[in-house]
C-alpha cells in the first residue's frame, strides 16, 4: 500500500484554512418555507424570493431562452419534461429545480440538440453564469442543508470496520451478513436504501455471537471449517507461482491468510483438482507437495504415480472404465493430504505448493478455462496436478485462553479473586468503555446496567463468558447498528440547525474511515471542540493521514467509478484467452492504488485524468506491454510520451468494465464518462431499440463504430447518442480488456476520432483527456457531487448544487487538491447542519416516504 | 472439446466444493422424516412462487387451444408428467411499470413503481403473515443470482430488480442465493443438531432481542412520526425474529433430519438450482415454512448458460430483435428453466404428506413479469399455476382479456385461505374455475 507523509496535507491546509475562515456559516438560519420536496411533481413554492433581479439584467437571458429553447421546451410540448416559457427569469431563486437543469445541460453545451440553431458560446456561458449566480444568491439567504434519516444503518463495510476498531477482530462480513442495496447512483451507504429485514436481524444475532467469541479469545462451541479456493481458472503459465508467499522453486498452489482464533491444534487439509470425471489430475507421475505455515514447512507428501490396477483409456468418452481398484485410487489419493499442527492465535499465512520439476511433459493441449465456461474434460494424467482448495479445521484441544490483541484491548482489568462485587466492578469498567466506543457517545448508567445484567447472566461459565454475552448485546443494540441524529428540542420546525459535535464526529469518521470515531476524535467531540475550525481542520488532516483512510478509496472510489463491477465482468474466453483472475485482481488494484496515491499525496483532482504514471505488477505490466516489471508486488511506473496511457481513462479496469464480453462498446464507455466524469447521465434507452447489426452495409464485416452510425443518422437516437458515442470512439484504441490496439475486431484500422455536437473534436485518449479538461468545472463538480453524496449518505438534491459550486470555487484556489475538496465538504452546511422536521411531520426530500396503500 | 451434459455417463457430476453439497438431499432423508402437523381433515397448504426474468418467448409458451384440450408447447414440454395439475393462464397484464425493475416489482404486488423504492406488500408476504403464525420461518426468499453491483438498473436502484418480495410498501426483502446460509436459516448455526445446545442458544437470542426492544423504546421517545419509519421497521423485524425463536423453542423437541450443510454456492447453475429447490422441499417437508419465493434469475440477469450451448448473456439475448437464432436460444433457455421446476414438482409429488403428497397440498405460481423481453412488454404475462387437486381443476389453459394480473394474486390468496380485497391495481378475483 502506498503511504505517504503528512507534508503534503500540512502545506495545503494553511492556504485552505484562510479560505475557510472567510467563509462563515450562517449563524441564524430559518427556512420558514417548505423544504425542497423535489420528488413531487410540483413543489409548493413559497413567496420567499430574494431581491428580484432587475428586469434589465434578465432581459437578454429571457431573449436567449425565447429564441433557442422555448420552441421545444414550452408548456404545450414539454420536451424532456421541461418548460422554459413560463418560469420567470427575474425570479430564478424561486424555481431552482428548473434552472439547475438548464445549467447542467449547458455546462457541456449539450443543448440545443445537434442540427438546431444554437447561440454563440459567449451568450451561452453568460446565461449559465447568470443562472448560477442567481440560484446561489437565493440559496445563501435561505440555506437548506437537507436531512439524512434519523436512523442511518451501518452498511456491511462500516460494520466490519467498526468491529475491527472496536474489538480488533477481523469479521468476514461477506459470509456473515447479506449484501446491502445501493441507490441508483451506486452508493451503498445511502440511508434510505439501508433497510432492516428480519433476515438481517437474524444474521446480526449470529454475527454478534461469532465475533464476540473471537474477541474474548474463547474457543467457540465447536470445530469450524474454513475453505479457501485456489484460483483454478487461470490460464497463466501453470509453472509459475501463484503467490510471492510461496518459495522459489515451487509451482502452482495457494497461499492464504487465515485468522486462527485461539491457541490450539488445527488440521490443514488439501484437495487436489479433479477433472469432469472426478479423476485427480496429474495422477500418472509422482509429485511432491508441501504445506507451510508462516513460511515454515510443516509437512511434505508425495502424491500420484502409484499405478494400481488398470487405468481407463486416455481420451475416452467415459464409457470405458478402468479397473475398480484404479478408479478408487485416482479419485481418492489426496485423502492423505492433511496435517494437524499446533498454532498460536493470530493471522498467519498458510501455503500449499508443489515442488517444481525442471522438465515439463507436453501433454495434450487443453482449452483455456474460465469461470463462465464449463469444460468438463481434462483427462491428462501426465499433466501437472493442481490444488483445488485448502481446508482449515479447528480449533482442537484449545488450551485455555490465548493472548491475542483483541483480548489485550478488551480486558483493561482482570478480576483478581472471586469477590463478586469486585468482579462486577471490573466488568462494568470494561463494558462501559466498549459501549462508549460502540455507541459513539458517553453512555448512561442505565445502559451500562443493562450490559452488566447480561454479564451476570453469562457469568455462570466464567468471567470471560459473561463479558462475551454482554458484547453480543452491544453488537445488536440499535445504538451500535444505527447512526442516530435527533432534532434538538430547541430547533424550530423546518429550520436548519447545527448538528452536535458527537454527530459531527460520527459523520466525519464514517466519511473518511467508513468506521467509528477513535478515542481522540470522540474526546474532542465530547469537549465540544470539534466545531472550532482549526480543530476540525487538524482532525481532518490527522484522519486523512491515517491508514484507515484507505476506506475512502475502497468504498467511495470503488462505487463512484463502479470499480466493484470488475468482479463480475466475463470477457469471452475465446476472444480473450489471456484474461484471468490474476489480471482481474491486478486491474482493480491498479486503480485503487492510483486513486489512493492521489489522495494521500494530496494531488489535484485533475491528476486523476492527467497523470503520466500508474501502479502495476508483473501481470499487468505484461498486459500493458511495459517491460522489465516482474512479480506480484505493485510499483509505480511512469509512462513516456509515446505510451497511450495515464490517468483513469487509460486503466484496464475501467476499460474492461465498460465493454461487452466479446467487443468494445463506445456507447457504454461514453455513458460511463458522461455519468461519472461529466455529471450528465443519459436517460435509459427505450426498450424497442433495434439491436446493433452484426455486420455493416451489404453484409460486410464492419467495426462497432461503423455499425453505430445509425445512432447519428436517426434523429430520435441522436439526441442522446450524439454526445455519448464520440466519447467512446476516442477510446477505441483499447480493446475490450484494455489492451492497446491498432485494429478493430472487424479487422479495420482503429478510428479514434470523436466529434462532440458542439463541434469540438478530439482523437484518442489524449484528445478525450483534453476535451474533459476543457470542461473541468463539469468534471470537478461531478467529483464533488459524488463525494458529497457519499459523505452525507443521501442523494444529492437540487438545493445542494449551490454548495457544490461553492466548494468548487474555493478548491479552484488550490488547483483542486483533494484536501480542499474534502475540507470543503466537511465545512459545508449540509455536512454540519440539518433541517429539522417540518411541523406537519411530512417527510423531507431525500427520505423514503412512509407506507401507503397495501393491506397491512 | 465440450461434452454436453447429455453424454456424461454414470458419474454424479461433482462431489462438491469442500464439504458435501448434499446432492441429492432427498433420497437420503425421505425415509427418516416423520410427517408433522397434518391430519387428513385439514391438510396444511403451501405456497411457492418461481420467477424467471427477462420475459419468455410467447410463441413457444402460449398454447393455441384454450380449455382442457390444449397442447403442451415446446417450453412447457417438461411439465407433461404433472399436466393434470397445471393451469396455463394467458391474457393478464402487469401494472405498467418501466422495464425490468417494473416487471420485478409489480409481479407479486400489482404496484407500478413511480420513483424511489416504494412498491407495496407482495402476495407471498401477505400469505406468510398468516401461515407464519404456525411455522418457524414465515417465508423463505431465495435466488440464484447474486445482487447486482454498483450502478443503476433501468434508472432505479438495482435493489428493485433483485427481489420480488415486499414486506410492506417500503421494506423489500433480500433474496438469499447461498445454500449454506439458507441451510443455517432453516436449521440454525449452532453447528450441532443437539437440541439442548440449540435451545440454550435460542433462549440467549431471545433475551438479547427482548432487551434490545427496550432500547428501541428509549430511542423512539420524542420522535415525530416522520422520523420513525426506520426504527419501526427495525422493531418489527426484531419482533418477527422473536416469534420465530419462540416457535423454534416450542418445536425444538422435534426430530430434524441429519443432512450435511452445503459448503457454499455450487459452481454450476444446474447444481445450484437443484440445491435451492431441494432446500425448499426440505423446508416444506419439515414444516419450517409454508411460503417460498424463488427467483431463478434476477431481472437484467447477465448469466450465460454454456451447459446448454448459450454463450450470450441472458439479458442482451432477450433483446433478440427478431433474429431467429437468438429467438431459438432464448426459447431453449426458457425451456431449461421450466425443466427444473418440473422436476421439483415431480419430487413434491413423490413426497408423502398427510394423506397424500406435498404436491397435493401446494399451490405454485410460475411466471415472468414481462412477456416479450425484447420490447419489455408487460401485457399478456406468461403465467402458470400448479396446484393440488383440491385447489382448482387442472390441465387447462385459461385465456383472459386484459385483466390485471393482480386479480390472479387475489384468487391465489383466496385459495390459500387468506382473503384479501385489493392488491395494487387489482379489480377483483379471477374465477379460476371458469373456462373462457
Amino acid at each position: 500500500m502506498v503511504r505517504q507523509t503528512l507534508a503534503r496535507w500540512n502545506g495545503s491546509i494553511t492556504i485552505v484554512a484562510v479560505g475557510w475562515a472567510l467563509w462563515s456559516l450562517p449563524t441564524s438560519v430559518s427556512a420558514q418555507g417548505t423544504p425542497n420536496a423535489s420528488r413531487t411533481a410540483t413543489s409548493p413554492v413559497p413567496a420567499v424570493a430574494t431581491n428580484s433581479t432587475e428586469a434589465g439584467a434578465a432581459a437578454p437571458q429571457r431573449a436567449l431562452l425565447d429564441q433557442y429553447c422555448v420552441a421545444c421546451h414550452n408548456q404545450r410540448l414539454r420536451s424532456g419534461n421541461l418548460a422554459l416559457d413560463t418560469p420567470d427569469v427575474t425570479k430564478v431563486g424561486a424555481e431552482p429545480e428548473v434552472w439547475e437543469r438548464v445549467v447542467r445541460k449547458l455546462r457541456l453545451n449539450a443543448m440545443p440538440p445537434p442540427g438546431r440553431p444554437r447561440p454563440d458560446a459567449a451568450s451561452s456561458q453568460a446565461l449559465v453564469s447568470f443562472l448560477k449566480t442567481e440560484i446561489d444568491r437565493a440559496a445563501a439567504s435561505h440555506p437548506n442543508p437537507g436531512r439524512v434519516d434519523t436512523f442511518h444503518r451501518l452498511n456491511r463495510a462500516e460494520y466490519k470496520n467498526a468491529v475491527r476498531d472496536l474489538l480488533l477482530v477481523d469479521a468476514d462480513v461477506a459470509s456473515l451478513l447479506p449484501a446491502d442495496d445501493s441507490d441508483r447512483h451506486g452508493f451503498d451507504n445511502t440511508a434510505s436504501m439501508l433497510s432492516v429485514s428480519p433476515v438481517l436481524i437474524e444474521r446480526y444475532l449470529s454475527a454478534a455471537k461469532k465475533i464476540s467469541r473471537v474477541a474474548v479469545g474463547m474457543a467457540s462451541g465447536g470445530v469450524s471449517r474454513d475453505t479457501y479456493q485456489a484460483i483454478i481458472y487461470e490460464v497463466e503459465d501453470d509453472q509459475a507461482n501463484a503467490s510471492d508467499e510461496l518459495p522459489f522453486g515451487s509451482r502452482g498452489g495457494v497461499a492464504v491468510r487465515h485468522t486462527f482464533p485461539v491457541d490450539a491444534e488445527y488440521e490443514i487439509s488439501v484437495r487436489l483438482r479433479r477433472n469432469g470425471y472426478d479423476f485427480i489430475v496429474g495422477s500418472a507421475e509422482p509429485h511432491q507437495i508441501e504445506i507451510r505455515l508462516d513460511g515454515q514447512r510443516v509437512s511434505s507428501f508425495t502424491v500420484g504415480g502409484e499405478i494400481k490396477g488398470t487405468p481407463a483409456p486416455l481420451g475416452f468418452a467415459g464409457n470405458l472404465p478402468g479397473s475398480p481398484e484404479w478408479e478408487r485410487y485416482v479419485t481418492t489419493y489426496d485423502d492423505k493430504l492433511k496435517v494437524r499442527v499446533p498454532v498460536k492465535a493470530g493471522a498467519r499465512s498458510v501455503g500449499v505448493s508443489f515442488v517444481s520439476r525442471p522438465t515439463k511433459p507436453e501433454g495434450i493441449r487443453q482449452r483455456p478455462e474460465t469461470v463462465m465456461s464449463q469444460s468438463l474434460t481434462w483427462d491428462n494424467p501426465y499433466g501437472n496436478p493442481a490444488v483445488e482448495n485448502i481446508k482449515i479445521d479447528g480449533p482442537f484441544h484449545a488450551a485455555g485462553v490465548s493472548d491475542t490483541p483483541s483480548r489485550r484491548r478488551l480486558f483493561i482489568c482482570q478480576p483478581s479473586g472471586t469477590n463478586a462485587s469486585e468482579e462486577a466492578g471490573c466488568a462494568r469498567k470494561i463494558l462501559a468503555q466498549v459501549a462508549r466506543r460502540a455507541y459513539r457517545r458517553p453512555v448512561t448508567d442505565a445502559e451500562v446496567d443493562t450490559l452488566v445484567g447480561f454479564f451476570k447472566a453469562g457469568r455462570g461459565k466464567g468471567f470471560d463468558a459473561g463479558i462475551e454475552l454482554a458484547l453480543e448485546r452491544i453488537l445488536t443494540d440499535p445504538n451500535f447498528l444505527f447512526r442516530v441524529e435527533r432534532d434538538p428540542a430547541t430547533a424550530a420546525p423546518g429550520a436548519a440547525y447545527r448538528i452536535s459535535d458527537l454527530n459531527l464526529a460520527s459523520r466525519l469518521s464514517f466519511f473518511l474511515w467508513s468506521s467509528i470515531p477513535d478515542d481522540e476524535l470522540l474526546e474532542v467531540a465530547v469537549r465540544e471542540q470539534l466545531r472550532e475550525p482549526a480543530t476540525l481542520a487538524q482532525q481532518v488532516r490527522r484522519m486523512m493521514a491515517h491508514p484507515k483512510a484507505s476506506a475512502l478509496v475502497e468504498n467511495f472510489a470503488g462505487q463512484w467509478l463502479q470499480l466493484r463491477n470488475i468482479e463480475r465482468v466475463a470477457p469471452n474466453e475465446r476472444a480473450f484467452p489471456e484474461f484471468g483472475e490474476l489480471l482481474r485482481r491486478a486491474m482493480r488494484r491498479e486503480t485503487e492504488l492510483f486513486v489512493e496515491h492521489t489522495l494521500r499525496e494530496d494531488r489535484s483532482l485533475l491528476e486523476l485524468l492527467t497523470a503520466n504514471y500508474s501502479f502495476v505488477n508483473g501481470r499487468l505490466a505484461r498486459h500493458y506491454k511495459i517491460p522489465n516489471v516482474y512479480g506480484e508486488q505493485f510499483r509505480r511506473v511512469t509512462f513516456d510520451e509515446s505510451a497511450d496511457r495515464g490517468g483513469l481513462l487509460g486503466q484496464g479496469s475501467l476499460l474492461t468494465l465498460t465493454s461487452y464480453p466479446t467487443r468494445t462498446s463506445p456507447v457504454l464507455r461514453g455513458k460511463w464518462v458522461l455519468e461519472n466524469l461529466l455529471g450528465s447521465p443519459p436517460p435509459p434507452p427505450p426498450p424497442n431499440v433495434p439491436g446493433l447489426p452484426e455486420r455493416g452495409e451489404g453484409g460486410k464485416a464492419a467495426s462497432v463504430r461503423e455499425r453505430l452510425e445509425q445512432h447519428r443518422k436517426n434523429p430520435p437516437c441522436s439526441t442522446c447518442h450524439a454526445p455519448m458515442d464520440p466519447l467512446g470512439f476516442a477510446l477505441e484504441t483499447f480493446d475490450a480488456i484494455g489492451k492497446a490496439r491498432r485494429v478493430t475486431e472487424a479487422g479495420s484500422p482503429v478510428d479514434a476520432k470523436g466529434a462532440f455536437p458542439t463541434g469540438e473534436v478530439f482523437e484518442g485518449l489524449a484528445g478525450l483527456r483534453s476535451f474533459i479538461l476543457g470542461h473541468r468545472d463539469a468534471f470537478v463538480e461531478t467529483v464533488i457531487e459524488k463525494l458529497l453524496a457519499y459523505a452525507l449518505g443521501r442523494e444529492i438534491e437540487t438545493h445542494d448544487h449551490p454548495t457544490i459550486r461553492k466548494i468548487e470555487q474555493l478548491a479552484r484556489t488550490t488547483d483542486y487538491q483533494w484536501s480542499s475538496v474534502i475540507l470543503g465538504i466537511v465545512t459545508s452546511a449540509p455536512f454540519q447542519m440539518r433541517t429539522a422536521l417540518p411541523r406537519d411531520g411530512r417527510e423531507v426530500a431525500g427520505v423514503a416516504a412512509p407506507a401507503r396503500g397495501g393491506q397491512r | 472439446m465440450y461434452i454436453s451434459k447429455l453424454s456424461i455417463p454414470r458419474r454424479t457430476f461433482l462431489r462438491g466444493v469442500g464439504t458435501a453439497l448434499a446432492l441429492p438431499l432427498l433420497d437420503a432423508m425421505v425415509p427418516a422424516l416423520t410427517p408433522t402437523v397434518k391430519t387428513a381433515a385439514k391438510p396444511v397448504k403451501r405456497f411457492g412462487v418461481v420467477y424467471v426474468p427477462n420475459g419468455i418467448t410467447m410463441a413457444a409458451w402460449t398454447p393455441k387451444a384454450s380449455g382442457a384440450a390444449f397442447e403442451l408447447t415446446p417450453i412447457l414440454q417438461s411439465m407433461a408428467p404433472v399436466r393434470e395439475r397445471m393451469l396455463v393462464i394467458s391474457g393478464l397484464n402487469g401494472a405498467g411499470g418501466f422495464g425490468h425493475t417494473g416487471a420485478a416489482t409489480e409481479f407479486l404486488t400489482g404496484v407500478k413503481v413511480e420513483t424511489g423504492a416504494i412498491a407495496g406488500p407482495s402476495i407471498d408476504q401477505l400469505i406468510a403473515a398468516e401461515s407464519g403464525k404456525e411455522t418457524q420461518l414465515s417465508s423463505l426468499e431465495l435466488a440464484i443470482d447474486p445482487r447486482d453491483g454498483t450502478g443503476n438498473c433501468d434508472g432505479q436502484s438495482c435493489a428493485l430488480s433483485n427481489t420480488i418480495s415486499w414486506r410492506s410498501s417500503t421494506l423489500l426483502l433480500p433474496m438469499e442465493n447461498d445454500p449454506r446460509i439458507v441451510f443455517e436459516r432453516l436449521f440454525g448455526d449452532s453447528g450441532t443438531s443437539d437440541s439442548a445446545v440449540r435451545r440454550e442458544r435460542l433462549q440467549l437470542d431471545r433475551s438479547i432481542l427482548d432487551s434490545v426492544t427496550a432500547s428501541v423504546a428509549d430511542l423512539q421517545r420524542g420522535l415525530g412520526t416522520g422520523d420513525r419509519h426506520r426504527i419501526v421497521e427495525y422493531l418489527e423485524s426484531v419482533r418477527d425474529v422473536e416469534r420465530r425463536i419462540q416457535r423454534a423453542e416450542e418445536q425444538s423437541a422435534r426430530e430434524l433430519p441429519v443432512v450435511s450443510q452445503p459448503g457454499g454456492i455450487p459452481r454450476t447453475f444446474e447444481e445450484h438450482a437443484r440445491l435451492m429447490y431441494d432446500l425448499q422441499l426440505l423446508a416444506f417437508q419439515c414444516d419450517l415454512t409454508r411460503v417460498t419465493t424463488f427467483m431463478m434469475g434476477r431481472e437484467l440477469s447477465p448469466r450465460t448458460y454454456p451447459e446448454i450451448g448459450i454463450f450470450e448473456a441472458h439479458h442482451p439475448l432477450s433483446h433478440h430483435q427478431g433474429d431467429p437464432i437468438k429467438i431459438e436460444n432464448i426459447t431453449k433457455l426458457n425451456t431449461y428453466h421450466v425443466s427444473f421446476f418440473a422436476s421439483y414438482l415431480e419430487k413434491l409429488r413423490n413426497t408423502p404428506d398427510g394423506d397424500g403428497s406435498l404436491l397435493d397440498h401446494s399451490l405454485f405460481l410460475y411466471g415472468a413479469g414481462m412477456s416479450e423481453g425484447n420490447t419489455h412488454d408487460h401485457t399478456n404475462l406468461p403465467l402458470m399455476v400448479v396446484a393440488g387437486k383440491d385447489f382448482v381443476p387442472g390441465d387447462r389453459h385459461l385465456m383472459f382479456n386484459g385483466d390485471p394480473a393482480a386479480n390472479l394474486l387475489l384468487s391465489i390468496a383466496d385459495k390459500m385461505d387468506v382473503p384479501i380485497d385489493t392488491l395494487g391495481n387489482s379489480r377483483g378475483k379471477l374465477l379460476l374455475h371458469t373456462l373462457l
